[in-house]
């Protein structure tokens, strides 16, 4: 009781307006919903001083900074030169920015689909009820807790290594065997055709990579799939429906929702990881000190994922089914 | 509501009971009791109930072997001598094993370093920054989600915009003009604090806070620190998910909201503290691009193991550029080590990781 009569004081000393303390209103002065309200602010002030210091702010600057040539100095950064020079180089005369950037859209394009496409069916199993579910869960979701890491760039074999050894080389030996090769050679269909083989290859050359990527997706899906009321299963056993049936005409409309989340997860993740092209030139930029072009560039690609968030989003949600409107 | 185990035996004798139906209906002809059609379904069903569970061990045993590959060449490789890296009748186990690999990168790492104080152990200085920052994160950020999912207030929408905007935006675009404010740091970026040094141009330094574990503690404390936004967004997702009369009943007693957050929601949401938490640790530990922005004396595990090529090459070959292959075994072995702590981690709280997130409320997303 102590606490609501403090809270009741303080709000009281709070309301200004004549019309919000009608005077023979037994102590309440503030509308229960606008002190519910109030509490809210509080609730989220942390969040709010912390987010403009530790995030507008700096958002603001860098958008500022690649307007502007700078330099640093003692107690912070010079600018000269406000304009879109810093964008009309980007794209007019940075032999590197556009093809990262068109290779970087591309890859995300193709990759996002088979991801989702893949995690969806890795969940459906990891739903099904078989023994050692659990440790086949507690495997596929071991990529979460370390693909986030620099272990992967070693695993990868694409490590910082100050420019001494080839590509080819630095990969570790755990891609040296050819199974693949071996494996088309044994069915008998390599080298049937040049094309295929090289799609084939490629396909399974990135199936590591394809793997370590889903995760998170993989138990975002799964979660969906909990989510499926027992009495949808009955009754579409009782139809009679095929597995098939059941999975596009049950499953696929109850994760549907969970979809937008790992898709922007996944554009988002492919967006921001520090090994794609873009950020490394972006990264390099900032390291020889050309802050505002550097900004320019992480700029100017952010608004086109962001451009193609957006579009890809307002699709899939016209696909969705939510079952409480 | 029956419990698990019950169910687990009604789903036995449900399945028995069919079975013996179908027996007895088969013995008098299947054609008395069912359409073709549905003979054709019943069969197709039991084919794919026979094959499919065959078909689904292969397909997980495959890809979970592309999962553990890794995992397992890191232990074949980190406990081999170095001489057998290029002995090309070993795959996997080598002719030996050595603990030395593991000895000597471990040094490099600075893993058993306990001078001048017992932070400079990379170990050490990594769970400390790792768990006070994870803590502080989830207590604020489970407050902040509470603030957007059970009050009402102007401009909520707004703000929680700007929460999905913290997802969306990479750390990239903000690191500069944020280094620039622990360089120069002002107390609220108005009050400037002094560290008693004149700089070069005569006026005095600010104090700086570049290496000092403030630059995790202070955005977590704000609710700001790394991947907030998503663990913003996952306590609303959950706090939304329970039940309003919990609150009432908490009010009705007397219960102010923060009273009632404290005594009501946290023990409801023990679960999804966990999970938050140990997400927030292990992205803590695998962060290597906002720490080696803002430290670069401070020693981080994976400041350590990004930079753990070039260290080898100073320390073990004196300064010689050596080819991967030549240094592999070390490479592994840094590996090992860092995910290590991980992995203990995981075996013994796994559940917490998939269950929680099931039970987290992202499902309402």
């Amino acid at each position: 009781m102590a606490e609501l009569e403090k809270t009741t004081e303080a709000t009281e000393a709070q309301s200004t307006t004549p019309a919000a303390a009608p005077e023979k209103h037994k102590g309440l002065n503030i509308p229960y919903e606008k002190r519910k309200a109030l509490y809210g602010y509080g609730f989220i002030a942390l969040w709010f001083f912390g987010s403009i210091y530790f995030f507008i702010l700096p958002l603001i600057q860098s958008l500022i900074y690649s307007f502007h040539q700078t330099k640093i100095v003692t107690g912070g950064m010079e600018m000269s030169n406000p304009g879109f020079k810093n964008y009309y180089n980007a794209f007019r005369k940075d032999q590197y920015y556009v093809p990262a950037l068109t290779a970087m859209i591309k890859d995300t394009l193709l990759n996002t689909p088979l991801i989702i496409v893949f995690s969806v069916f890795i969940a459906v199993i990891l739903n099904q009820k078989f023994k050692g579910r659990t440790a086949a869960r507690a495997i596929f979701f071991l990529p979460v807790i370390i693909a986030t890491g620099p272990v992967i760039d070693i695993i990868n074999g694409n490590m910082s290594t100050g420019g001494y050894a080839g590509g080819s080389e630095q990969f570790s030996t755990m891609f040296e065997t050819n199974l693949v090769d071996d494996l088309l050679n044994f069915l008998g269909i390599y080298n049937i055709s040049d094309r295929l083989t090289t799609i084939i290859s490629e396909l399974t050359a990135d199936i590591m990579n394809l793997v370590w990527k889903c995760g998170i997706q993989i138990i975002l899906f799964l979660s969906a799939l909990q989510g499926i009321p027992y009495s949808a299963k009955e009754a579409a056993s009782m139809e009679g429906a095929t597995s098939w049936e059941y999975f596009w005409k049950i499953t696929v409309p109850y994760i549907s929702p969970m979809l937008i989340a790992a898709l922007v997860y996944t554009i988002v993740d492919s967006f921001v990881d520090p090994s794609n092209d873009v950020m490394t030139l972006v990264l390099n930029q900032s390291k020889q000190w050309e802050h505002g072009y550097s900004a320019a560039l992480a700029w100017a690609y952010f608004a086109i994922v962001g451009a193609i968030l957006a579009i890809v989003l307002a699709i899939i949600n016209r696909f969705v089914y939510y079952e409480v409107e | 509501m029956a419990t698990k185990k019950e169910e687990r035996e009604f789903e036995k004798e449900r399945k028995k009971a069919i079975k013996e139906r179908y027996a007895r209906m088969k013995k008098e002809g299947l054609e008395k009791y069912f359409t073709p059609d549905q003979i054709r379904y019943n069969r197709n069903r039991r084919i794919i109930g026979a094959v499919w569970p065959v078909f689904r061990a292969l397909i997980l045993f495959g890809l979970g072997f592309v999962i553990m590959y890794p995992l397992l060449f890191m232990l074949s490789t980190a406990f081999r001598p170095n001489e057998q890296m290029n002995d090309p009748s070993i795959v996997w186990l080598p002719k030996s094993f050595t603990l030395d690999n593991i000895k000597q990168t471990a040094q490099v790492m600075k893993f058993d370093t306990f001078s001048p104080s017992i932070l400079s152990n990379t170990i050490v200085n990594t769970i400390v920054l790792n768990v006070v920052a994870s803590v502080l994160q989830v207590v604020t950020c489970s407050i902040t989600g509470y603030g957007f999912a059970r009050f009402k207030f102007k401009g909520r929408n707004v703000l929680f915009a700007i929460v999905i905007l913290m997802i969306i935006v990479p750390p990239q675009i903000t690191t500069i003009p944020l280094y620039l404010q622990f360089a120069y740091f002002k107390l609220f970026g108005i009050i400037p604090i002094y560290s008693g040094a004149t700089g070069p141009d005569g006026n005095p330094e600010l104090v700086s806070l570049i290496n000092s574990g403030l630059t995790m503690y202070l955005p977590a404390l704000f609710a700001n620190g790394i991947k907030a936004g998503l663990f913003i967004y996952i306590f609303r997702q959950f706090f939304r998910g329970l039940p309003k009369e919990l609150e009432d009943a908490a009010y009705l007693d007397g219960c102010g909201p923060f009273e009632t957050y404290v005594k009501i929601m946290i023990p409801n949401a023990k679960t999804s503290f966990l999970t938050v938490f140990l997400f927030s640790i292990v992205w803590y530990w695998n962060d290597f691009y906002v720490s080696s922005s803002f430290f670069t004396e401070n020693n981080t595990v994976a400041l350590m193991l990004k930079n753990l090529d070039a260290a080898l090459q100073q320390q073990l070959f004196d300064g010689q550029t050596v080819s991967i292959r030549q240094i592999i075994v070390w490479l592994e072995s840094g590996c090992l080590l860092s995910i290590t702590p991980l992995l203990i981690m995981y075996t013994f709280l796994q559940k917490y990781f998939v269950e929680g997130v099931e039970r987290s409320g992202l499902t309402g997303m």
